[in-house]
């Protein structure tokens, strides 16, 4: 038996399809209740609903053998995992953005407000910039229409909520995308089922190219 | 071996099976401070898997650490013996727990062989670690791969440092999608990148894959490691333990201090490996002059967690004693069930959540079975 834990939201959606179609379907999903379990023992598999950024949680303590989680999250922390593959699903990129008329004044530190703490610190450690962070849980953009920061740290996906809020793609820092993840351990011991649920993956992706 | 009562932790097991297994390997106990000055710790920061480290002042003003590895310390003050120095350890680490950024205590038990180091004695320590994984869970996989396979051909490419770290970080996770990524950016040419992608993806039995591993080396240092490889591969065939060892070459162990085989060993009730090991030479020379190292740690914090005690009942015997005027006559009695092997316990009255095979009552001088709880 196979532990999926999937991302709850459009990505768990799309990735619960593709995995559907391959093999790995399990009706009791489509039932409309609250349940964040589900099984199917015909198709050997249990699927764990999960808040996004606690996929690779679940999953390096071993809660479920496989997952689905963003590139952001495993940047953002450290996590004792296989990345197995790059779903190129939920593409965008980690950007830094700033007012529309913003110029950088390097004769100070530089406010950046963020949820992504540890990605924006290593960003401007490479650059050797000093910063001042100030951590958001939400509504980013907000902060720098407030003056509280100067430039935001964050995910862009087409770029709309930034031009409303009168703000523009200043830096790149990384790109997204979804990936494929297992626990260690549980590679070591269903190595062929993870496998075989890869290589069907693998093809079923390039077939939708 | 001895019998261990099932009331013991998974990890008080172990803190006697281990030694009692390295000691019939002729291997002699080590036993430490757990103090160390500073500076040799912050000299070889590299080498531990996390920089932080508890530091305090002493009564002299020097500044000291609570040790966060014992191989860093066995390695500067081992008294060395003129051929091999075999030594085993039980002790605890002080390190930063990624999870809560607090200190943990962390029990270790390995064993390291210092001195001129050949593929029999590296075989002996992978064996040693495949029988230590055995003694945690009959169902368990050791990791096996050299460093000089994958690691020296990454060596080669044309990179900083920094970046070389985010390749073989990337070939740890098995993360070949970043790693061909990273390779383009920094311009590795595609031959070089696809060589290594081919070896990372290898896994599987010895006897399965060596032929692949064989076949993929194109220097005289990969094909070196990989005579090294056949030889503990076949020493370990010979124990019957092909099945358990896996060759892995996405294993991979910190390539400024580890030269040579390395592995990692896993279980099937925890989630990360709690065995790790391998050559490392390069530590060793860098500080005793002219040594070979190989050596293991088995990490014991946290099997607990994943192997609950075996014991359905918390005694054999509870015994309510009522009779206390008489009591003297009840030890008598008890010491006999003790010295046939049971566990007992005495209480007054029942006590709360207490799970007893049997219960008695101690009264008017006799010990008769009852359902007293």
């Amino acid at each position: 038996m196979l532990n999926i834990a999937l991302p709850k939201g459009r990505l768990g959606d799309k990735v619960y399809s593709l995995l559907a179609k391959i093999g790995y379907d399990c009706s009791e999903i489509y039932a409309d209740n609250r349940k964040l379990i589900f099984e199917s023992v015909e198709n050997s598999v249990r699927y764990l609903l999960v808040k996004p950024s606690d996929v690779a949680i679940y999953i390096s303590h071993g809660a479920a053998d496989i997952g689905i989680v963003g590139k952001d999250i495993l940047e953002e922390d450290s996590f004792d995992l296989f990345e197995l593959l790059d779903l190129n699903l939920g593409k965008c990129n980690m950007c830094v953005a700033a007012p529309v008329d913003f110029v950088e004044d390097l004769d100070r530190p530089l406010r950046v407000a963020t949820k992504f703490t540890n990605i924006a610190k290593n960003y401007y450690l490479s650059l050797n910039r000093e910063i001042e962070i100030i951590k958001l849980n939400g509504s980013i953009e907000l902060a720098p229409l407030l003056g509280l920061s100067d430039v935001i740290v964050d995910i862009v996906e087409t770029g709309t909520t930034l031009k409303e809020n009168n703000l523009k793609v200043y830096e790149k820092i990384m790109p997204i995308s979804a990936r494929l993840i297992a626990n260690k351990s549980s590679y070591k011991f269903k190595t062929a089922e993870i496998e075989e649920l890869l290589a069907k993956l693998e093809k079923e992706l390039k077939n939708n190219d | 071996m001895k019998h261990i009562p099932d009331f013991f932790s998974k990890e008080d097991n172990l803190s006697i099976a281990l030694p009692e297994l390295f000691e019939r390997w002729g291997y002699k106990k080590y036993r430490m401070s757990k103090f160390e000055e500073f500076s040799f710790y912050s000299d070889n920061r590299n080498f531990l898997s996390n920089s932080e480290i508890i530091a305090f002042n002493n009564a002299d003003g020097r500044l000291m650490a609570l040790k966060p590895d014992i191989t860093l310390s066995i390695v500067k003050n081992a008294k060395l013996s003129e051929k091999l120095t075999k030594l085993y350890y039980n002790e605890s680490v002080f390190r930063m727990s990624s999870g809560s950024r607090d200190f943990k205590e962390i029990k270790q038990c390995g064993v390291e062989v210092l001195g001129e180091i050949d593929n029999y004695l590296t075989s002996e320590i992978i064996m040693l670690a495949a029988e230590s994984l055995a003694m945690i869970d009959e169902n368990y996989v050791l990791s096996v791969s050299h460093n000089a396979l994958l690691l020296s051909l990454i060596e080669e490419f044309n990179v900083t440092l920094a970046v070389k770290k985010q390749l073989i970080s990337c070939i740890g996770g098995k993360n070949i999608h970043d790693f061909k990524r990273l390779c383009v950016n920094y311009s590795v040419p595609d031959e070089m990148t696809e060589k290594v992608c081919r070896l990372a993806g290898i896994e599987g039995k010895i006897n399965d894959v060596l032929g692949d591993v064989k076949a993929l080396c194109t220097s005289e240092k990969m094909l070196d490691a990989v005579a090294e490889l056949e030889f503990v591969c076949s020493a370990l065939s010979a124990c019957g333990l092909s099945d358990k060892i896996h060759i892995d070459l996405s294993v991979t162990q910190h390539i400024d201090y580890y030269t040579g085989i390395v592995f990692r060993g896993y279980v099937e009730k925890a989630p990360n490996a709690v065995l790790s090991g391998g050559r490392y030479d390069r530590l060793a020379r860098k500080i005793r002059d002219n040594i070979g190292a190989v050596g293991f740690a088995v990490y014991l914090d946290n099997l607990n967690l994943y192997y609950r005690k075996a014991a359905e009942f918390d005694a054999d015997l509870l015994v309510i004693c009522k009779d206390t005027e008489n009591s003297e006559k009840l030890l008598g009695l008890l010491m006999e069930h003790t010295r046939n092997g049971l566990c007992v316990r005495v209480e007054r009255s029942c006590p709360e959540a207490f799970r007893a095979r049997k219960t008695a009552v101690f009264e008017n001088g006799e010990l008769k079975e009852a359902q007293i709880c």
